[in-house]
């Protein structure tokens, strides 16, 4: 055998076809990133657009994000989607721990990115969801349009790939 | 959409005829009440409301048959003895007489049938209950319970409708000051921190 | 199976034979095991309760022994915001109690504030109004209808109902900027004028809604499935509707032939011809039922189509924001103004007191009152036909916390 096969092996040109060479974190992130199933987390009016994402004219499901799933423990993107008020607040964290890890949060709309227009008067709106649990996305807007839904979605995709898929959580935890 | 100042003065027909119909029914029932203007309305007394109730939703000219709304309202008065006055104000309205002459000129001002309203001092706002005459009143009288903090009393338990159990006050009462925060969570007054 | 299920297979089997079934079982299991009545939990995270509606049911197996709705995830504080803020600035937020008839509520609210100020609105703007408030009607009752066939498993109309949603809602958005809440109607007027290119477009979409009636219908209120699913279920009788409360497509399906915008005309809507559908029995299932509800719904869709062609020939022309006093202050006085929304009857209490703002604003929700009749309706029903009772009554949460 010459040095110049063992340097250069003659590899088959259908196994060259076949094979992709990369590294498993890249993998997992890669499918983290395109298989993203949404709690149908609806509080009030943004939950209406967020409706009209997954539905006809929109297709959240171009984006891999679109199979909006009714229980938290399937789910691993939550859309707070409208006003979290005291009274649900203990309620959201609940929902927020039953999700597996790794999770991920979009807060959707003024009211949850804080407290919107309800911030001044609004005794019983919590000032932001970043109080209760901590958030990924900022998405305001009152209600934000379903592109800019589409737009905090590419957005997570994109981080999910940059960081390695480390969640807010784990990431303030290192810092 | 102004209102013709004619029509505007003279007494409101149906108002007119349930105040008779109670003064006759419920004698010494009736407090004071205007006939007249956007908003006619009759006062009737605390102690009275439940007979009061029961004569406008069962009387063949008035049939009240529906508590469209019951609203609270703080009236403070620091000078007062007992600290000023709370009001409740129930809307009621009918659905069996849509030809009635007297409901038809009603109609076109688009007023609420009738208005009854009650005033209890704001030490000791206890009103009784009109749950067992109109059945949709149980979710106002918690509502305004819970907001504006007027107790009902003859009822089954009266607790809170849209705020959690705990939750310090009533937010509508004129005097409430917004809490620092609620089980950990802040509060931010509206004129900032 | 070559001859299938025995029930599904003849054909005229009533409605009730599964559910005696059910009953028969259970009372063979609960002469040789101990049962017991089970307290759970449906909301306030559940896809079928139209937002976070708590329902607490104490049930029997699968039946519904008694139940309590538990309300006020999303209280927003709106009457508090409306004693702070002035009757301009308090409008945005009226937008956001009912989020699915946004248009609808500024009308009743702009409609209130203006009885109590004594302001005079220009005919064109009245047009203008009824023409959206229409257009908002159709909107809204074309989620019910295709959030109704969600609710009981049929996700297709979902999806052509949002075809023409879509439509219909570009079209407020390039009159308000704005796709779901639009603060379009403002006091004194409107905000912008009708232009001429909008008014095609909406006669285009009109034409298309009515156009594709008929094919929603073919999906659900046609289809056996959906029928068998819904009549004869959650029956809510005159009696029933009219001391609860109960307004809107609820209380019409019940027999109570009652709209607002024919018995207390407001605005302008005495001026048009157009039908109030009412409950009967011709329509199949019984007076009252989720059928005849949803069957209201579609009927009053039709009937807008009629009123904004009507509005739409009679339009005039001429200015649409009337003179409205810098530094509003109505005086002294109240006012009660109700008025007919998608869901119900919305009124407003107001009382003035010569400021900026008002010293007491109430507003009632009709789905608070719509929600509210559950209680009495559900007791035996089966915790699937709960489902179908809740999405027949079209309750939007923000409505009922405000």
């Amino acid at each position: 055998m010459s040095d110049d096969k063992i340097l250069h092996p003659e590899i088959d040109p259908e196994l060259e076809r076949s094979l992709v060479l990369t590294t498993v974190d890249w993998v997992k992130d890669w499918g983290r990133r395109n298989a993203l199933w949404p709690m149908a987390f609806g509080l009030a009016c943004c939950a209406m657009e967020m409706m009209a994402t997954a539905a006809t004219k929109y297709d959240l499901d171009r984006f891999g994000a679109g199979v909006f799933r009714a229980s938290a423990r399937h789910s691993d993107l939550m859309i707070v989607a409208g006003t979290l008020s005291h009274k649900m607040a203990p309620r959201l964290r609940r929902l927020y721990e039953q999700m597996p890890d790794p999770k991920y949060v979009i807060a959707m709309g003024a009211c949850v990115v804080g407290g919107g227009p309800y911030s001044k008067y609004g005794y019983h709106v919590v000032q932001g969801v970043d109080l209760i649990v901590p958030v990924d996305i900022y998405l305001p807007g009152c209600p934000p349009r379903p592109e800019a839904l589409i737009d905090a979605i590419r957005k997570l995709q994109y981080r999910i790939q940059q960081q390695g898929g480390a969640t807010i959580q784990e990431t303030q935890k290192t810092a | 959409m102004a209102d013709n100042p004619d029509t505007a003065a003279s007494p409101d027909p149906v108002t007119e005829r349930a105040l008779r119909i109670i003064e006759e029914g419920a004698p010494g029932a009736v407090t004071t009440s205007e006939l007249t203007g956007r908003h006619p309305w009759i006062g009737v007394k605390a102690e009275s409301l439940r007979d009061v109730a029961g004569l406008v939703r069962d009387h063949d000219d008035l049939k009240m048959e529906c508590c469209h709304l019951i609203s609270g309202v703080d009236w403070p008065d620091p000078k007062s003895e007992t600290g000023g006055e709370m009001e409740v104000i129930y809307h009621l309205c009918s659905y069996a007489f849509p030809a009635d002459e007297a409901y038809k000129q009603r109609a076109e001002k688009n007023d609420p049938w009738i208005a009854l309203k009650v005033r209890v001092p704001r030490d000791k706002p206890e009103v009784p209950t009109v749950m067992d005459i109109w059945t949709g009143a149980d979710w106002h009288e918690r509502e305004t319970y819970d907001l504006v903090g007027i107790r009902f009393t003859m009822r089954k338990e009266l607790f809170r409708i849209l705020l959690p159990e705990d939750w310090p006050g009533h937010p509508l009462q004129k005097d409430w000051v917004y809490p620092a925060s609620y089980h950990g969570v802040p509060i931010i007054p509206p004129e900032g921190l | 199976m070559s001859d299938g299920n025995p029930s599904l297979r003849s054909g005229g089997e009533p409605r009730h034979a599964g559910t005696v079934e059910i009953h028969e079982r259970q009372e063979m299991v609960s002469r040789d095991l101990r049962t017991e009545e089970m307290v759970f939990n449906m909301g306030p995270q559940h896809p079928a309760t139209h937002g976070v509606l708590r329902v607490v049911c104490k049930s029997d197996g699968e039946t519904v022994r008694a139940l309590q709705p538990h309300v006020g995830n999303i209280h927003r504080c709106v009457e508090k915001i409306g004693e702070n803020l002035p009757y301009y600035q308090w409008l945005p937020y009226v937008d956001r109690m009912d989020y699915l008839a946004a248009i609808c509520n500024e009308h009743v609210a702009c409609m209130a504030i203006e009885k109590l100020g004594e302001l005079e609105v220009p005919e064109r703007a009245e047009y203008g109004r009824v023409i959206v408030a229409e257009v908002q009607r159709i909107l809204s009752h074309l989620m019910a209808i295709g959030v109704y066939g969600l609710d009981l498993g049929a996700f297709t109309p979902f999806l052509h109902q949002f075809r023409e949603r879509e439509r219909g809602m570009d079209l407020l958005d390039h009159i308000s900027g704005g796709r779901l809440l639009y603060h379009f109607v403002r006091i004194g007027g409107l905000k912008r004028d009708l232009s001429q290119d909008w008014l095609d477009e909406l006669d285009a979409w009109i034409d298309t809604v009515e156009q594709r009636l008929p094919e929603y219908n073919t999906l659900l209120l046609n289809n056996r499935i959906f029928q068998e699913r819904t009549m004869g279920i959650g029956v809510i009788d005159r009696d029933t509707a009219v001391r609860w409360g109960v307004t809107g497509p609820g209380l019409r399906a019940a027999g109570v032939n009652w709209d607002c915008r024919r018995d207390v005309p407001y605005s302008i809507y005495d001026r048009f011809d157009f039908e109030i559908p009412h409950g009967h029995s011709g329509i199949g299932g019984e007076l009252g039922d989720c059928f005849q509800r949803h069957w209201i719904r579609v009927r009053e869709v039709e009937e807008s189509v009629k009123i904004i062609r009507q509005a739409r020939a009679q339009l005039p022309e001429g200015p649409v924001m009337g003179r409205v006093p810098k530094g509003f202050r109505p005086k002294d006085a109240e006012v009660y103004f109700r008025a007919e929304n998608p869901r119900g009857e919305l009124a407003v209490y107001m009382i003035g007191a010569g400021k900026p703002e008002a010293y007491r604003i109430r507003c009632r929700g009709p789905s608070f009152s719509n929600i509210a009749c559950i209680t009495e309706v559900a007791e035996g029903m089966l915790i699937a036909d709960l489902v179908a009772l809740i999405g027949s009554l079209d309750i939007v949460l923000g409505e009922v916390d405000r």
